[in-house]
């Protein structure tokens, strides 16, 4: 019974199945360092245990008064000493190794963290950004970043806000996402990629209200699955208008943590905007949602204040409108 | 003109060695440690200075706009009173470890007035540098540091206040005055932090 | 033995309990305010704590918004370390410190009460967040731009920030007294390697908070100037630098965490050797580890930031490998005093034993994140709140109780009910495993903290379950405890002036002690006084030599 429990345990206590080059050698370092401690807790502990036990009061008898021993001193500050260096040792080694910068990534990727979502922009050589492939995530919704197997990846990790983290456990590594001064480089991260799979990925650095919610995934699959993936999203991509100025105006407001309108209207085919007076002290904004796509999503910002967002043309149809903070918080666009 | 001391102190010459209160006086004691702790403070503000000093692109100085720091006609002249204030002030502790107390008092007051010219002349500087401390990384460490600095002096000049006053009262005597010694002390401080500062902003730069 | 009574107080001198308590500035009654403002924070703390794992125990938000819940770990975590551990090791320091170096009182008595009753406030202005649009809410180490007044509207981080530099201010006036007092008022006979090893971890605990407290009140300062005044301290949109915030904070931050456990060790260090009749193995070496912890305290501060890409990994690695070093001479050392002991298992030391196993744990955890590959997947996540859990609660609250038990009787004349010790400590001690330890597991998989939620797919579901029934069961083991202590006031075992047959000098004066202490002190001539004494009578009783107490050999 209790080897079952132990055994358990110890499944608990490997981490998940490394699927990059790199979260591979962490995966070794990681079970050298788990095993080490393994073997310093059960030598310990089984002292204290033994020693408790054997050593229980039986009489009144004054036990030999030992003060120390200097021999036995050095020896328990040299061994530990050893250890300690073998393990910054092999530490060292590892992190040398999975921080190699490759020459030529097999893709570059700017990866932004906002409250609370995730934006990947492809980025390309050909000095156009208009053709660049940019997953937007929702807090409802995490963004999915396809790659391509066996090559090097490079993120490039900038925020706007406030500091968020790129976690993905199964790649074993986490880097934070730092809205840096301007004099300073922003953070990357390299990875390769070494099974196809989905691996899910989570913020892991508290970022305010919704940072539980700030997920995403990684697609990883063949470069052939991979070109096919980035040209089909070029292909079905509008480039976005400027939006002209002039268009209707659809007023809404939030207050109490409700819209207070359950209906809203909008002209088809036109640019327009919506007048949002956030009546709380804290966060909403207003998103537009056809199906479980988001086609418009408002800044979010905290009252009392009112932003007017410019919003393109929508097809006519039935579309909901959401507070993303709080998607409790809905109601039907009417575009017609 | 030594005056009979009312109360003995811990240190007194007079007590038998076996009663008497051995090294540095516990009050001296404690606010050497202060001043370690205020040491540790300022390094903080100071360590965000370098940083901020560190990371910033451009010219590291006042905002566009506003002039260059000059050591004159302002930040030079007070710095030489206050460095002139500290040694008013060991004068001061002199004279009581001699005994006279009418001198220490005086030269306490000198140091008091010394110190407030100091203030008076930093409030005044901060009236002419044009810009402030919402004014960039810059504006925000000069302002946080100098405030802070001179927070500091007037701390200090409080203490001398009531070291003149209790002196006026006779209260201290060449073998009780630990006050006095202690006050210096961290007037003395204020005066080195003060060095270092002019020297980062104005030299360093 | 000096066997005291209390001497009963002249007519003109007697004043209302309240005014008493309101304006002491005796050592002992201002160590008993600390201990019991402490361990009211302690339970306000602990609400907090299962109301977070309440709505973790199962994935979907069940009664708390995600602010609410951001707000109730955020002042767990503030509360817990600001308002309970340090303070009340430091009213037990108080209180027992002075006794220990025969000295009537502490260095500056004024200060001391000052420094106390900046505590209840500080806290009510952290508190006061919750009236006026909402506590702080950042987590406890507050990271920028997430705290900045861009980010964090509402004056309730303003009133953190203002309330802790208030703690702060205490702390550090606290420090001054600690050390001037056990540099300057030691008794005769009391040289610096005789004084009992738990004012030496109050003397490194107290350098600590003198040194690194005030950089974090300067970080505290620039924040509200940056919230409230426009400043570019930590906004990168205007010069400034959030990694600033994080090396300001961690500078404190790492010492902070030394602060919180060396005093637990030297309470472990006082109860091991009278609960097996030994003399703490290698006292001097003791003495230097905890230096040793004490320096290289400083220099770890960024192996919290690894994942931030701006620190030099290599050195701070290994300095935070080393730090390991002194910390297990310091573990053989106690495993030494156990051996060929001669053990009873009365509830101190069951909690002294329990510190040992659990601090083990949690120091090992903490040698893992020191390897930074190892960290950057367990960084931020439910690995580290295990960590810091094991540490903090498996070491020093353990240390909390077991000072409770040992130093109840000198306090109060009273022993506290050793059954319902027992019941106490083996509940809190399987409710803190059952609690804690999974936390480990679901960080090696993969789930982030300070979430208030968590997929249902994610295969963590399971694990939280457990982990809240085993913070629920912490809980009701704080029952046996206060039926215990109220049991106890009314009609428990009263006591002489040692009742654990104790080395050090508190043990050679009444329980509790008059208000000037000692009517007379017995010769000091080693670590142990009061075991010299009990020995020498013994020895002239028996006709034996007492072993003599320096330089032996195995």
């Amino acid at each position: 019974m209790l080897a079952l429990v132990l055994l358990a345990t110890a499944c608990g206590m490997i981490p998940p199945e490394p699927h990059t080059k790199e979260a591979k050698e962490v995966f070794w370092l990681y079970n050298v360092v788990l095993v080490m401690g393994a073997i310093v807790f059960v030598g310990v502990e089984g002292f204290i245990v033994y020693s408790v036990i054997r050593y229980r009061r039986r009489d009144d008898r004054l036990p030999t008064q030992v003060h120390g021993n200097n021999l036995v001193e050095m020896i328990w500050t040299a061994i530990p000493t050893v250890i300690v260096l073998i393990l910054f040792v092999l530490s060292t080694l590892t992190l040398n190794s999975i921080s190699q910068a490759a020459t030529h990534p097999g893709v570059t990727i700017e990866v932004e963290g906002k409250q609370w979502s995730w934006v990947f922009h492809y980025l390309d050589e050909d000095g156009d950004p208009s053709n660049d492939v940019i997953v937007q995530g929702t807090a409802l919704d995490g963004a999915n970043m396809a790659l391509p197997v066996g090559e090097p990846v490079k993120l490039i990790l900038i925020s706007h806000d406030v500091i968020h983290s790129f976690y993905v456990p199964a790649f074993l590594v986490k880097r934070d996402v730092v809205p840096l001064p301007e004099g300073k480089a922003p953070n990357e991260l390299e990875f390769t990629v070494s099974e196809p799979g989905t691996y899910s990925g989570q913020c892991a650095e508290f970022c305010g209200d919704l940072h539980a919610r700030m997920t995403f995934t990684v697609q990883a699959m063949s470069r052939a699955d991979f070109d096919k993936w980035i040209a089909a999203i070029r292909a079905g991509e509008t480039p976005a208008p400027s939006v002209p100025a002039g268009g209707g105006v659809v007023k809404v407001s939030a207050k109490n943590t409700a819209f207070d309108t359950k209906a809203l209207e909008a002209a088809a085919g036109q640019p327009f905007k919506i007048e949002f007076t956030n009546d709380d002290s804290f966060d909403h904004n207003v998103g537009i949602w056809k199906g479980s796509e988001e086609v418009f999503r408002g800044e979010i910002f905290s009252g009392p204040a009112t932003k007017t967002y410019d919003v393109s043309g929508l097809e006519a149809g039935e579309y909901t409108f959401v507070c993303d903070v709080h998607p409790a918080m809905n109601g039907t666009l009417t575009v017609k | 003109m030594s005056v009979e001391a009312p109360v003995m102190h811990a240190t007194d010459e007079r007590l038998p060695i076996s009663h008497r209160e051995a090294g540095m006086p516990t009050p001296l004691v404690g606010m050497l440690l202060f001043i370690a702790s205020e040491v540790m403070f300022f390094g903080g503000l100071f360590a965000s200075y370098f940083n901020a000093r560190a990371v910033h692109i451009g010219v590291w100085g006042p905002p566009t706009g506003a002039p260059e720091l000059e050591i004159l006609p302002i930040a030079l002249p007070i710095t030489i009173i206050l460095v002139a204030s500290s040694f008013t002030m060991q004068f001061g502790v002199w004279a009581i470890r001699r005994g006279d107390q009418r001198a220490m008092r005086n030269w306490t007051l000198l140091t008091l007035v010394l110190g407030v010219t100091f203030l008076i002349g930093q409030i005044y500087d901060y009236t002419q540098l044009g810009f402030g401390i919402s004014d960039g990384a810059f504006g925000t460490v000069f302002y946080t540091l100098t405030g802070f600095h001179g927070a500091h002096v007037f701390g200090g000049a409080v203490g001398l206040t009531i070291l003149a006053a209790r002196a006026s009262q006779g209260q201290f005597s060449r073998q009780n005055h630990v006050a006095v010694e202690a006050i210096s002390f961290y007037w003395h401080f204020v005066d080195v932090v003060w060095i270092a500062l002019f020297s980062t902003l104005y030299f360093l730069r | 033995m000096a066997t005291t009574a209390l001497t009963p107080t002249s007519e003109g001198y007697r004043r209302s309990w309240v005014i008493e308590w309101l304006t002491t500035v005796d050592h002992k009654k201002i160590g008993i305010l600390y201990i019991v403002n402490s361990f009211a924070f302690f339970f306000a703390a602990g609400i907090l704590a299962l109301l977070v794992r309440s709505e973790l125990a199962v994935p979907g938000l069940q009664f708390l918004d995600e602010r609410t819940y951001n707000q109730a770990f955020t002042m767990h975590g503030t509360i817990m370390i600001f308002l309970f551990v340090v303070p009340v090791l430091s009213g037990f320091a108080n209180y027992i410190v002075p006794l220990q170096l025969g000295a009537p009182d502490m260095a500056f008595p004024r200060i001391n009460a000052l420094s106390f009753w900046f505590l209840p406030l500080g806290g009510l202005l952290i508190f006061s967040g919750y009236l006026f649009g909402g506590a702080a809410a950042e987590g406890w180490t507050l990271y920028t731009p997430l705290s900045g007044g861009a980010y964090s509207t509402g004056v309730g981080t303003d009133l953190w920030l203002i309330g802790l530099l208030l703690v702060g201010t205490a702390s550090i006036l606290g420090s001054v007294n600690f050390i001037a007092t056990i540099f300057k008022m030691r008794a005769p006979g009391m040289t610096l390697f005789r004084m009992p090893i738990l004012v030496w971890t109050v003397l490194v605990t107290a350098t600590l908070i003198l040194l690194a407290t005030p950089v974090l009140a300067a970080g505290m300062i620039a924040l509200f100037i940056d919230r409230n005044y426009g400043g570019s301290f930590f906004d990168p949109n205007t010069g400034g630098n959030p990694i600033l915030w994080q090396h300001l904070f961690w500078f404190f931050g790492h010492p902070e965490v030394y602060i919180v456990i060396l005093p637990a060790m030297g309470v472990v260090s006082e109860i091991l050797p009278v609960f097996t009749r030994r003399p703490l193995f290698g006292y001097r070496a003791f003495v230097f580890a905890t230096i040793a912890i004490g320096l290289l305290s400083f220099s770890v501060w960024a192996h919290h930031m690894f994942t931030t890409g701006q620190v030099f990994l290599p050195f701070f690695s290994f300095m935070t490998a080393l730090i390991a070093i002194p910390t297990g001479v310091k573990m053989f050392n106690w495993l030494a005093t156990l051996w060929r002991g001669s053990i009873v298992f009365a509830t101190p030391m069951l909690f002294a034993l329990g510190f040992l196993s659990m601090f083990l744990i949690g120091g090992i955890s903490g040698v893992m994140l020191s390897a930074p590959p190892v960290d950057f997947h367990l960084q931020d996540t439910y690995f580290v709140v295990a960590h810091l859990h094991y540490v903090f609660f498996g070491g020093s609250v353990f240390g909390v109780f077991a000072a409770t038990y040992y130093w109840f009787p000198k306090m109060t004349g009273r022993r506290l009910n050793e059954p319902l010790g027992k019941v106490h400590f083996w509940m809190h001690f399987i409710g803190f495993n059952v609690a804690f330890f999974p936390q480990h597991i679901l960080g090696i998989q993969g789930m982030p903290r300070r979430v208030a939620d968590y997929s249902p797919d994610a295969g963590w579901t399971l694990l939280n379950l457990v982990s809240t029934a085993g913070a629920f069961l912490i809980a009701a083991s704080v029952i046996p405890f206060l039926v215990n202590v109220v049991a106890t006031f009314i009609n428990g075992e009263r006591v002489g002036d040692d009742p654990w047959e104790g080395n050090t000098l508190e043990w050679a004066t009444s329980s509790p002690p008059p208000p000037y202490n000692f009517d007379k002190l017995p010769p000091i001539r080693s670590e142990r006084p009061v075991f010299d004494l009990r020995h020498k009578h013994d020895a002239e009783h028996a006709g034996v030599e007492p072993s003599g107490p320096e330089g032996g050999h195995a």
